[in-house]
């Protein structure tokens, strides 16, 4: 790793003037980002960490019933606090389930939501990327390694979105906190992202001096059901090959007025499945139209020839997870 | 030593659904979040400058040459010079000759490294020396000795828990929190969960559940 200064602000307003300043990075557990200096993959000449700045962690039910959660929430307090796990369960779950436990005591939610995708050609500093600035994406050409990378919109960039609490919270409709030189805005997290570019490595569009300060829940404002499900490789210690985060709202008849469903590392950013949203819309909820909706999130798939086994996951994990939103009558509650 | 630079103040009292006195407003997250943009936008320049002040106090900069630091380990206070890149796991093991952690991937996903930061598990490869200043660290050395051995410890002996014993150190802390956690009710389902972060090449894991076991009931 290359020598960096450490610039410990102690608030938001000074972490940001630090960040314009230095054009260092942003460090909250460090999990994600020391794993890219030590591969010479990022050599940031400041690490401008948020350690010190109080508040951070805060989880706080609303006047209004949305939830707050600080961006400095560890990955542990969100599955296990009592707030998020009886008004987020789907978000407690996800939380729960991710990394591994000393994994989860440091990574936050913030860094979580900005973690860098685990294309190996992207970790890898002696491969050519496109998001650092070559002009084609290796894992698209016939000798890249597919496995794990993009089924959805994986042109220009086949790079796969890691987390796996992106698409819970893009479900339940979070709203990003961000704080900048010009002050603070708000910013669904469905138009947070940004499609890979070119020598851009982030997939958050987020400038250099902007800072994720708290992720917000909105209230639910009808009754609801909410799922997740993930499918990978091994049972723990592991990023999920596919994820999937479901939040129903049914009518008074128990008919679906609306539906989200966002998937997680298939897309270099996560994907809404809009025509499995579709086919739930106006049915009772139950198996069939759940299986037509699961059949239906592999619409528009274009995989590559070493990953067409992931288009059968999204069918499993969409299924799944609104299974088990129909079955959590009680749990989902919002 | 007592904590004079706290990584953060504890979080505001949480709100519990039945709790509603003690919810946090939305924009008191951050306190004075927006007032820089405010200063710059309306305040004179003698008031920019006395801003600029007040945040140049708001900030502490390490690095990127050697810092001074004392670091408390095993209940012990250890000074030490380390780089703010030199990772916890780096200072304990070749400044401190606690070579208990083992460094093996260095990158997260292999557990080896296994050490408790304020009684937690972390990886200290992914967590800088710098950054645990202040609080307490615990290693594999400082759960017991060969002659006054924690339980976990113990049963690892007893239970023949290891083979090369590369994972061992990291194991013992992870299935240690796992014991501090849940007491004599842990399960052998939660004694998986606690060391699902951490690999064996040589597949001790059946023996490793035992041992957790057997030291939770304390036997
Ligand atoms: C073995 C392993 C398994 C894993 N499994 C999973 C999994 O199943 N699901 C999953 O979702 N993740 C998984 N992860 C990823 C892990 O959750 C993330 O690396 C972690 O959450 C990052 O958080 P951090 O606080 O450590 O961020 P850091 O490493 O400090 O930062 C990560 C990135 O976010 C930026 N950043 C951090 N905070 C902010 C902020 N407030 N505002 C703006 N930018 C910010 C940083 O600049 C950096 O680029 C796994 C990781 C490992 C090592
Ligand atoms: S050496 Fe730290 S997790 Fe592998
Ligand atoms: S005992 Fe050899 S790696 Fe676990």
């Amino acid at each position: 790793m290359k020598a960096f200064t450490f610039v410990r602000p102690r608030t938001v307003d000074a972490a940001v003037a630090a960040l314009a300043e230095t054009g260092g990075a942003v460090h909250a557990g460090g999990v994600d980002l020391l794993d890219r200096m030590k591969e010479h993959v990022d050599e940031p000449s400041h690490l401008v960490t948020l350690l010190d700045v109080p508040g951070r962690d805060a989880i706080a039910l609303e006047d209004d019933g949305g939830v707050h959660l600080g961006a400095g929430v560890t990955l542990a307090a969100l599955a296990e606090n009592d707030v998020v796990r009886r008004f987020l369960p789907s978000l407690a779950e996800a939380a729960g389930q991710a990394a591994s436990p000393a994994i989860r005591h440091r990574a936050t939610l913030g860094g979580n939501l900005a973690q860098r995708t685990r294309c190996g050609y992207f970790r890898i500093a002696s491969f050519s990327c496109l998001k650092r600035g070559a002009d084609a994406c290796p894992v698209r050409a016939e000798t890249g390694v597919q496995e794990t990378a993009a089924v959805f919109a994986n042109e220009p960039c086949a790079s796969a979105h890691p987390s796996s609490l992106a698409p819970v919270l893009q479900s339940l409709g979070a709203q990003l906190g961000v704080q900048g030189p010009k002050g603070a805005r708000s910013v669904s997290l469905a138009e947070a992202w940004r499609a890979p570019e070119k020598g851009v490595a982030g997939d958050l569009a987020l400038a250099a001096d902007e800072l994720i300060t708290a992720i917000v829940v909105p209230p639910r404002t009808r009754p609801q059901r909410v799922g997740y499900e993930e499918v990978r490789q091994k049972a723990a210690f592991d990023w999920a090959l596919v994820s999937c985060g479901v939040r129903v709202e049914l009518d008074d008849d128990g008919r679906v007025s609306d539906a989200s469903i966002v998937l997680g590392s298939v897309a270099p950013t996560p994907w809404v499945a809009t025509a499995a949203e579709a086919a739930l819309r106006g049915k009772a909820f139950g198996a069939e139209p759940i299986a037509a909706a699961a059949k239906a999130a592999t619409q528009g798939a274009t995989p590559l020839s070493g990953n067409t086994y992931k288009v059968r996951l999204v069918e499993v994990a969409v299924r799944r997870a609104l299974t088990r939103a129909l079955e959590g009558a009680k749990g989902g509650a919002r | 030593m007592t904590r004079q630079e706290p990584p953060f103040e504890p979080a505001p009292p949480r709100a519990t659904p039945a709790d509603h006195a003690t919810r946090v407003s939305r924009r008191g997250l951050f306190k004075g979040a927006g007032a820089a943009a405010v200063s710059a936008a309306l305040l004179g320049a003698r008031e920019t400058l006395a801003r600029e002040a007040a945040v140049a106090d708001e900030v502490r900069t390490q690095g990127p040459g050697l810092v001074p630091i004392t670091l408390r380990v095993n209940g012990e206070e250890r000074k030490v010079q380390v780089e703010p890149r030199t990772t916890l796991l780096s200072a304990l093991r070749l400044r401190l000759d606690l070579t208990g952690a083992k460094p093996v991937c260095e990158r997260s996903q292999c557990g080896a490294c296994t050490v408790w930061l304020d009684g937690q598990t972390v990886y200290a490869c992914s967590v800088l020396a710098v950054e645990a200043e202040g609080r307490e660290v615990t290693t594999v050395e400082g759960l017991g000795t060969p002659s006054d051995m924690h339980p976990v410890q113990a049963a690892f002996c007893a239970e023949d828990a290891l083979q090369c014993g590369f994972c061992t150190p990291g194991m013992v802390m992870a299935c240690a929190f796992a014991v501090k956690q849940h007491g004599k009710d842990l399960t052998e389902d939660q004694a998986r969960a606690a060391v699902a972060g951490n690999l064996c090449r040589c597949g001790t894991h059946p023996h490793v559940l035992r041992a957790a076991l057997r030291a939770a009931k304390g036997e």
